[in-house]
């Protein structure tokens, strides 16, 4: 269970960017965290991962507990350690390095040789193209290739949780179905708890169990997910269907400065 | 005829030493992106240790070897802990000036102890000259030649298979990457630090080896720092051929130029050949190309 009480985030010492946010992502289960651009997601799983420092974000307030461990103020390592894992937005890898390397480079700080192997089995596993492309230099791999690598990478790390980063970013829509298959299968056959950014609503509350909206920092509206996306609100403003089903024209701005408003 | 390769083979041997200077400068550039002049001190300390133990205490060769080793290893760890780390995070040139502030008070003590003078320890080593294929070549530079090409292999063995260089590798292509996937860039910080002092003092042993210790020795670090740019600064390959080719090239200008000109040719040729490289390849010869897909 990871659970995230009234989290404050400073960023250079002066610009607040989390205004109190608490979520919990039980153990086993699928959590999406939606909202728009700037809203405070990347944030908060870099506050969880712990790689915030590195960028002069501080957690001034509140708590991040990982099973009952407090985990804010602890080195990434330690967090990854734990088995709290962040995979970053933008699928970030080593370049240089092969792929089966960046795979290694993901069961860094596991001692257990055999395990890593047999991991190592299982990510080629759930990802069959990133075995034959294991000589390769990662820095050439496509857009899903990719994503198949860091999402493997992280299983290499062993994970209680992942946090995954917007995977749906730039990808064809069979390449989407096809990540959230696994990220599904993952969860079922690895017990690994998932927390979800994302800005593809429909899919992710498609997966997910429950779901956390963010705005400007805040969460605004939680609940299970297939509530949620009967929600009007969501409906509106995410799914871009207005009450009767209908599409819905985005001339009619007024109405959704408004309603924003009100959300935030 | 006989002369050229006589001058290729010696520049050769010279290049090596160059090039296990330029190395230790590559480590530390490739992980932690900061140009460090404090290594032609390192070295210069590494090859005083050794002198010192091998010398002065009158100790049996491999035991110098091992004794220098560890200290200099000691050496680049205090650098790092206490003038490189409180840096982290802050710009990098900060810490470039910093290496060179490390320089300077090392150069300090580094003359207070010699006080002018200059030691040698060759005399205490095998000496001779043997010949190979119709050139004749000391021993020394050929046991100096010699660790060069294993430290290269040493090192690319050991960035390869081991755990601890895949780390190194990761974290030199981007620091929050690899702390997320669970590397502890500081610790990987150090142990470069560590190794590229080892480097150096394997560099700075084989050159006091050839040239007695005494005040130059730390500034051809500078040089190091050349060969290093021309082999574009975060390649070992790249280290190693720039070293070999400035190495002949002094060699062979040298003993061409030198009586036409009236001498110090050598001292010039590794400007020259930084200019002509950075104009032609800004990156240096086997500089880190930007993997861009199209």
């Amino acid at each position: 269970m990871l659970r995230i009480q009234n989290v404050e985030v400073i960023y250079s010492d002066v610009i607040l960017v989390l205004k109190g946010v608490g979520l919990e992502v039980p153990a086993n289960r699928i959590v999406a965290l939606l909202g728009a651009n700037g809203a405070g997601k990347t944030t908060t799983l870099k506050a969880i991962s712990g790689v915030l420092r590195t960028e002069l974000g501080e957690v001034t307030d509140g708590s991040i507990e990982f099973e009952g461990t407090r985990i804010d103020g602890m080195n990434p390592e330690e967090i990854v350690r734990l088995g709290v894992v962040q995979v970053m937005e933008g699928r970030r890898l080593f370049e240089h390095l092969t792929v089966e390397e960046n795979l290694l480079v993901g069961a860094y700080l596991r001692k257990d040789k055999e395990g890593i192997l047999r991991d190592l089995e299982k990510a080629h596993g759930y990802f069959p193209r990133l075995k034959d492309l294991g000589r390769r230099t990662s820095g050439y791999l496509s857009g899903g290739e990719r994503q198949m690598l860091v999402m493997g990478r992280a299983l290499m790390a062993d994970p209680k949780t992942m946090l995954l980063d917007e995977p749906s970013m730039g990808l064809s829509p069979i390449m989407v179905k096809e990540i959230f298959r696994v990220i599904q299968t993952i969860n079922e056959q690895e017990g690994v708890s998932i927390l979800l950014v994302e800005q593809n609503a429909r899919i992710a509350l498609g997966i997910s169990e429950r779901a956390y909206v963010m705005e400007n920092g805040r969460i605004v509206l939680d609940g299970p997910s297939e509530k949620l996306i009967e929600n009007a609100d969501i409906k509106e403003f995410y799914l871009g269907l207005s009450d009767k089903g209908k599409r819905r024209s985005y001339r009619d701005v007024k109405h959704y400065r408004r309603r924003k408003r009100w959300l935030g | 005829m006989n002369e050229l390769v006589q001058l290729i083979v010696l520049g050769l041997m010279e290049g090596g030493l160059y090039a296990m200077v330029a190395a230790a400068i590559v480590l530390v550039f490739k992980s932690t992106h900061v140009v460090s002049l404090a290594h032609g001190q390192l070295m210069a300390f590494g090859a005083l240790a050794f002198w010192f133990v091998l010398v002065k205490l009158d100790m049996p060769v491999p035991v110098a070897v091992i004794l220098a080793l560890a200290f200099s290893a000691m050496l680049g760890w205090t650098t790092e802990r206490f003038a490189m780390r409180p840096l982290i995070g802050q710009p990098l040139f900060a810490a470039f000036l910093t290496t060179f502030a490390v320089f300077l008070m090392m150069d300090g003590i580094f003359q207070l102890m010699l006080k002018g003078e200059s030691v040698s320890f060759a005399a205490h080593l095998p000496k001779g000259n043997v010949m190979m294929m119709g050139v004749s070549l000391p021993i020394t530079q050929l046991v100096s030649f010699g660790s060069c090409l294993v430290l290269f292999l040493g090192l690319a063995l050991f960035f390869r298979y081991t755990k601890v260089g895949l780390g190194m590798r990761a974290t030199a292509e981007d620091h929050q990457l690899a702390q997320s996937t669970g590397i502890t860039v500081r610790s990987i910080f150090s142990h470069i630090w560590v190794l590229s002092a080892v480097v150096a003092t394997i560099g700075g042993v084989s050159l006091a080896n050839v040239m007695d210790i005494y005040y130059p020795l730390p500034y051809l670090g500078i040089k190091g720092l050349i060969v290093a740019l021309v082999g574009g600064l975060e390649s070992l390959t790249g280290a190693l051929l720039a070293g070999l080719l400035l190495g002949i090239l002094e060699n062979v200008s040298a003993g061409y130029l030198d009586p036409v000109v009236g001498g110090g040719v050598k001292e010039v040729a590794a400007y020259v050949l930084l200019l002509l490289v950075l104009l032609i390849k800004p990156y240096g010869l086997l500089g880190l190309v930007r993997i861009e897909r199209i």
